[in-house]
């Protein structure tokens, strides 16, 4: 018995053996939910990160090798994100892990798998502020990458423009989630760093049928405007409220809130000096290369959330790693920044635009990424910008007033870094 | 080779942190016929109270006391322990199902305050940047898990070895008796309240060491480790490893996580890429019919209980 285990072990040895000598072979770790909460939405984001493995391969691979793209499903569950993430670094020698979708599932995986063993984690939809912290605290080893937003940039923006309006004292009233509590803080480090003052920080729980209790407190301190974050139907009642207790018509409303419906149910004739941010929707070349190419594999329009993002963290780690020239999960975190932040000739996303990195990498000459979320720039904790519209109430109707591209968004966060 | 000697460590490490809580709900279900259907709860309790013990200083946070990692996994069980005994005095007058809804409904109610109670345990963001022992002690991150391996290792062992005592002496047979008949059990003039509460509260406090044990080899924990799915895959564990055995929780948690593992890996080798994003649905159904299959062919798990003959009797 113990001869022929040991013999077969010798030829599956011998075998994996062989198999490397023919052909070599880089595998691609993704961990993402593909069953649980997040199903939904996890396998289109899957066949994303598929598309450009796909396509980085007809234009000849990367490090000199094929890449096979390997999913691994974490259930929704940490215990078994983890597990995968784990078995596709020591198993399958996956220099890289994008994913995963729930920040619960890619922080643990993040402290326990990549970091120690130092591979590059790159996530299409994680947007927990705490992974900031922990990159800020330096546990993150540099090698922590997201495609997504934040809502920090967000509350920047909205404090730069209170601040040029020249306010000083303001309220904040927010929904009591984390995307309430995260956009809220954020809003006051930075009007406080621009030299205000946030007077009040009061947060409500969701579907109330009156916020007096919470717009009184708000009150308090006499600000001169309030920063309201909210979804429309609770934040047309706290607008309302704040409106009728003699609260400054000078209103900052997050994005959730450009809606018809919220301007109804307020009144338009009371929201003509608020202010309003959201996302912009970023139009251009490299999303339309994108966009064509989804369509021509899977016969519809990309329509879903993380998928664009899904796929710029894939080739942005593929990218990198062709900089780089071997599977290395630190060269690769290094090389990232190289890739992406705006210098040398152009790349889009498709077979010809990795066609050309690739050329370009062999003539050591520089490019920049530009992808199916537009431009990319890394900041020192591994977070992007996204470009954002300020919007207002114009003649009954919502408009945009304002734009603000993704170098103005930096400008805005440098400063208030300095 | 390497690679895959790496990555048993780690799967060791979790599937012995496992078999620590399968021996909690074995001597609560196997021995004393408690149905805990709120096992993640208490699980919960020990990686929390382990994680605001040992965790970083934070002016947003009540806890980080800094604590070194042994001190923090006691308070961790004590605080487990403690939850146990309260949920115990309440609950444990419940019978079977009656109690199982109870338990169950608890769980729900321990997730929900580590996901609210923002101050103590960080909320949705869950607490980040926790030590983890002596790893800086070690040059590569592997010297650190084969350590940590030993140090679980030793923990389960202790366990086991603590237990088989326990289950062998008097009191073990007490906790049999109560769980076949507690009326006969009462009239020899035991007090089965109490030894159900004792059965409780020590297997409960099993669980809260194990929770401390995973926080400090992951060096993270949110609301989203407590899942209740977590309690259902324990229960798998017992069922298939054979309840009422000690040794069965070792077996139970290495095949049921095995299960998980491997079939996660054996989807991603051999669906061609086309399919791979169908993996996930096509793991989970292989999970379910494994299990399945166990129970039909084994119907008192992997190892049964072993009977309980008087010395005498022949």
């Amino acid at each position: 018995m113990k001869k022929l285990l040991l013999s077969s072990i010798c030829a599956l040895g011998a075998m994996t053996g062989s198999a490397m000598a023919q052909d070599c072979e880089i595998a691609f770790g993704s961990v993402l939910s593909l069953t649980g909460p997040n199903a939904a939405i996890g396998k289109a984001i899957g066949d994303a990160g598929q598309l450009a493995v796909d396509q980085f391969n007809e234009a000849g691979g990367a490090a000199g090798c094929k890449v096979r793209y390997v999913l691994r499903d974490d259930q929704g569950q940490p215990n078994v994100g983890v597990d995968a993430a784990k078995s596709l670094v020591e198993i399958d020698g996956s220099p890289v892990i994008l994913g995963s979708i729930a920040s619960g599932v890619t922080l643990p995986i993040l402290t326990s798998v990549a970091v120690p063993a130092k591979v590059t984690q790159i996530s299409c939809c994680s947007s927990a502020p705490s992974l900031t912290e922990l990159a800020a605290e330096g546990g993150t080893d540099g090698l922590w990458f997201r495609t997504l937003p934040t809502s920090r940039p967000q509350g920047i923006v909205m404090a730069t423009l209170a601040h040029e309006a020249g306010l000083k004292t303001m309220a904040i009233v927010y929904v009591n989630s984390d995307y309430g509590v995260g956009l809220a803080r954020d809003f006051k480090e930075a009007f406080e760093k621009l030299g205000g003052t946030v007077s009040q920080m009061i947060a409500y729980n969701e579907q109330q049928p009156s916020y007096r209790v919470e717009v009184n407190a708000a009150l308090q301190g006499e600000p001169e405007a309030m920063f309201l974050v909210a979804f429309p139907a609770d934040g047309a009642t706290v607008a309302r409220e704040w409106i009728s207790f003699g609260g400054s018509s000078k209103l900052y409303l997050s994005n959730a809130m450009r809606a018809d419906e919220f301007v109804h149910a307020v009144g338009a004739d009371i929201l003509v000096d608020a202010v309003g941010i959201d996302n912009a929707q970023i139009s251009g070349e490299s999303v339309s290369s994108f966009d064509a190419a989804w369509e021509k594999r899977f016969g519809s329009a990309p329509n879903g959330p993380g998928l664009h993002t899904m796929y710029d963290a894939t080739a942005v780690a593929l990218l990198a790693m062709e900089k780089a020239g071997k599977p290395n999960g630190r060269a690769i975190a290094d090389n990232i920044r190289t890739v992406t932040g705006g210098e040398g000739e152009v790349i889009l996303p498709g077979v010809e635009g990795f066609t050309r990195a690739k050329q370009l990498v062999a003539e050591n000459k520089p490019f920049t990424y530009v992808g199916a979320t537009g431009p990319i720039t890394f900041d020192a904790n591994g977070d992007v910008n996204g470009p954002y519209l300020i919007w207002g109430v114009k003649d009954g109707k919502l408009t945009t007033i304002d734009t603000w591209d993704i170098p103005r968004v930096d400008a805005a966060t440098a400063a208030i870094e300095k | 080779m390497t690679g895959i000697l790496l990555y048993l460590v780690f799967f060791l490490i979790v599937t012995l942190i496992y078999s620590i809580v399968v021996m909690g709900l074995n001597l609560q279900w196997g021995y004393t016929g408690l149905f805990n259907a709120g096992v993640v709860a208490f699980y919960a309790i020990g990686a929390y109270g382990t994680a605001v013990l040992m965790g970083p200083d934070r002016s947003t946070l009540i806890g980080g006391f800094g604590l070194p990692f042994p001190i923090a996994l006691i308070g961790g069980m004590a605080a487990a322990g403690l939850g146990a005994l309260i949920v115990g005095l309440a609950a444990l007058r419940l019978r079977d199902d009656y109690l199982a809804i109870a338990t169950f409904g608890i769980a729900i109610s321990v997730q929900l305050v580590a996901l609210n109670f923002e101050g103590l345990t960080g909320g949705a963001q869950g607490l980040i940047g926790l030590p983890r022992p002596l790893f800086s002690m070690f040059d590569s991150p592997n010297g650190f898990n084969l350590f940590y391996l030993g140090f679980v290792a030793c923990m389960a062992a202790l366990v086991y070895l603590a237990l088989q005592t326990a289950l062998g002496s008097p009191w073990g047979r007490l906790l049999k008796a109560v769980r076949e008949d507690e009326t006969a059990a009462a009239s020899l003039g035991k007090n089965p309240a109490m030894v159900r509460l004792q059965a409780f509260v020590l297997g409960c406090t099993l669980m809260g060491l194990a929770g401390g044990l995973y926080v400090g080899f992951i060096g993270f924990v949110s609301p989203l480790d407590f899942l209740p799915i977590l309690t259902f895959q324990i229960w798998a564990m017992l069922i298939v490893g054979g309840s009422g055995n000690t040794k069965g929780a070792f077996v139970g948690a290495f095949a049921v996580w095995g299960l998980w593992s491997v079939s996660g890996m054996a989807v991603s080798k051999l669906l061609p890429v086309q399919f791979q994003s169908q993996g996930g649905a096509i793991q989970t159904m292989l999970i379910g019919l494994l299990i399945v299959l166990t129970l039909l062919f084994r119907p008192r798990g992997l190892i049964g209980e072993s009977e309980t003959i008087s010395r005498h009797a022949n």
